[in-house]
């Protein structure tokens, strides 16, 4: 009968829960909302929905465990919504496999920007994470897979294998925020520590340079602070 | 550990120090009176130099000892029995015993002091903040409740004033928590903040990111390093003093036109800066700027004063716990400048 994406909630303050179903459902949304974890997990099952909102403050449990529970058995994408120093929870939640997260507090058009993102994600999940042609496109990005070619606004920038690779990796995922750890594991196959971080801080310094990106410009590669990259217009 | 054999070589050499000197005062200059005198002084030196009372007191004993071994009759040799001996042991031991004590409640009282210093910050942050949190609240409740009460009479075009009044007095309350919880974070009695590598390109992103958010009309010339710059830092309280200084110029700088952000490494140190040609720092504000959070009888007539007060306290701490310095000063070609340092070595100073 509806042909709209299904989005669990799952936020225990009331007042929180009103505000995001508002923003959700004046934008065509249907949502259906949880108030505690154990009834997180029965109505994904019972529901499996297209998208889960999930607050990490949640009184009876760990947001951790809804997360933990949901990537058993499905990829459905998860944001969840932190507080602004939650970063460790932040990036536990992003490794366990939530998609992406959303700062409280938030206006309706970072959220809805955030729940595009993810559900787009998933659709090209389900196509392997590949596109049509073999190639990516990003506003004036252009990635081509299979010639390992990138151009940027017709030119064609030359980066080394391992850039190469984190952007490849990047937009695979595009929209999604991507921890260091995820990252460096999927890369190098190693553990994020000291090192490997900075690695991969160098390297990316390095795409940056190539591309030409002025400071203050957040255009293709976004950096979040002691979290990971993303890779957005 | 580190205290305690700092102590012993501390201990060990003064009384060596007093050994070889009586032994000179002995041999070269043939008098023996002033020996005692000057283990008593050694003594003292001790117990004040020392932690605690136990070096002290057991630098008592061993001058005595020393005393009585090599500095009295019969030389080299102990003996007991001459009353002088015991007379000095006694008064060197109280020596240590009183000086053990002072320097201890001398101790005790600075710490009661720093104590009462951060509790008395505490409480102006506290008075600061509720009075900074009031204001937006004021606002907001008032046209929340306008805005339900007097639906009817309220044109389409007071209604959207009210709601924008609305939206922009909480993004306010938002930098307010947000520059509490940076205090908090570092306030929790021992200032020890999380220092991470931090590329400083990615820092300023960030910054201008948040910035723009706020201010999308304000251009900020900025200027950074050609080579990939690490600085260890808490990143975010970082991104905080950033975002405290540029927003800081915005709302008080007036007659500006210009800002600019610019980062640059001088001696081991990264250095940032931001600058503005507004109408500078008035002189009466700049020694106490970074010091007070909000003394009480400051009257805040202009309601534009918004957390400036807390603003650049909260900038001073975070620098501060990070071991780094921060000036703020009115150049010769006018408008104002905020400079801080912070070492990119990473070791605690």
């Amino acid at each position: 009968m509806s042909n709209k994406y299904k989005v669990l909630l799952v936020e225990d303050e009331s007042n929180i829960r009103t505000l995001v179903s508002t923003m959700l459902e004046t934008h065509g949304y249907q949502v259906i909302p949880a108030e505690t974890c154990s009834a997180a997990k029965l109505m994904h099952d019972s529901y499996l929905p297209d998208l889960v909102i999930l607050d990490l403050g949640l009184p009876d449990a760990d947001g951790m465990q809804i997360i933990r529970h949901i990537r058993k058995e499905t990829l459905t994408p998860i944001i969840v919504l932190s507080a602004r120093t939650g970063e460790q929870d932040k990036v536990r939640a992003l490794d366990l496999g939530a998609n992406d997260y959303v700062t409280k507090p938030f206006g309706s058009a970072e959220l809805l920007a955030r729940v595009r993102a993810a559900l787009r994600t998933n659709r090209h999940s389900a196509d392997e994470g590949k596109f049509p042609g073999g190639s990516f496109t990003l506003g004036k990005l252009v990635i081509q897979y299979d010639a390992r070619r990138v151009f940027l606004d017709g030119n064609e920038i030359k980066l080394t294998q391992t850039e190469y690779n984190i952007l490849a990796f990047l937009s695979e995922h595009h929209g999604k925020m991507m921890t260091y750890s995820t990252i460096i594991k999927t890369i190098w196959g190693d553990t994020a520590d000291d090192s490997s971080i900075k690695k991969l801080q160098v390297n990316m310094a390095n795409i940056r340079k190539k591309f030409g990106i002025k400071p203050g410009d957040v255009t293709y590669i976004q950096n979040e602070l002691g979290v990971g990259y993303r890779m957005d217009l | 550990m580190k205290r305690t054999v700092r102590d012993i070589f501390v201990t060990a050499g003064i009384l060596i120090a007093a050994f070889l000197i009586s032994i000179a005062f002995q041999n070269v200059f043939r008098v023996d009176e002033h020996i005692s005198t000057l283990f008593a002084f050694a003594v003292f030196l001790i117990s004040m130099l020392t932690q605690g009372y136990v070096y002290g007191i057991v630098s008592a004993f061993i001058g005595t000892l020393a005393i009585n071994y090599a500095f009295t009759f019969p030389y080299f040799a102990f003996n007991f029995t001459i009353p002088v001996n015991l007379i000095s042991a006694l008064v060197m031991v109280t020596i240590a015993l009183l000086t053990g004590a002072l320097t201890t409640k001398a101790k005790y009282q600075e710490a009661i002091k720093a104590e009462s210093e951060k509790e008395r910050m505490r409480a102006n942050l506290l008075r600061a903040v509720s009075h900074d949190i009031r204001t937006p609240l004021t606002t907001i409740y008032g046209s929340a409740s306008t805005l339900l009460d007097s639906k009817d009479e309220l044109s389409e075009a007071q209604k959207e004033t009210m709601l924008m009044g609305i939206r922009e007095d909480s993004d306010w309350l938002v930098r307010i928590v947000e520059n509490l919880l940076s205090v908090t974070r570092i306030d929790s009695g021992k200032v020890k903040i999380l220092k991470t590598p931090t590329v400083v390109d990615e820092l300023i992103d960030s910054v201008l990111f948040k910035f723009k958010k706020r201010f999308p009309s304000q251009q900020v010339l900025v200027t950074l390093p050609e080579d990939l710059v690490i600085v260890p830092m808490d990143a975010l309280l970082i991104e905080q003093v950033l975002v405290n200084l540029l927003e800081n110029a915005v709302m008080h700088a007036k007659g500006l036109d210009r800002l600019s952000l610019c980062v640059s490494c001088r001696d081991g140190r990264a250095v940032f800066e931001v600058r503005d040609n507004g109408c500078g720092i008035p002189a009466e504000k700049l020694p106490k700027l970074f010091d007070t959070y909000f003394e009480p009888n400051e009257t805040v007539a202009d309601g534009k004063k918004r957390n400036a007060g807390i603003g650049l306290a909260v900038c001073a701490t975070i620098v501060r716990a990070h071991g780094g310095e921060i000036h703020a000063e009115n150049p010769p070609e006018g408008g104002a400048v905020f400079r801080f340092m912070l070492n990119t070595s990473g070791e605690q100073p």
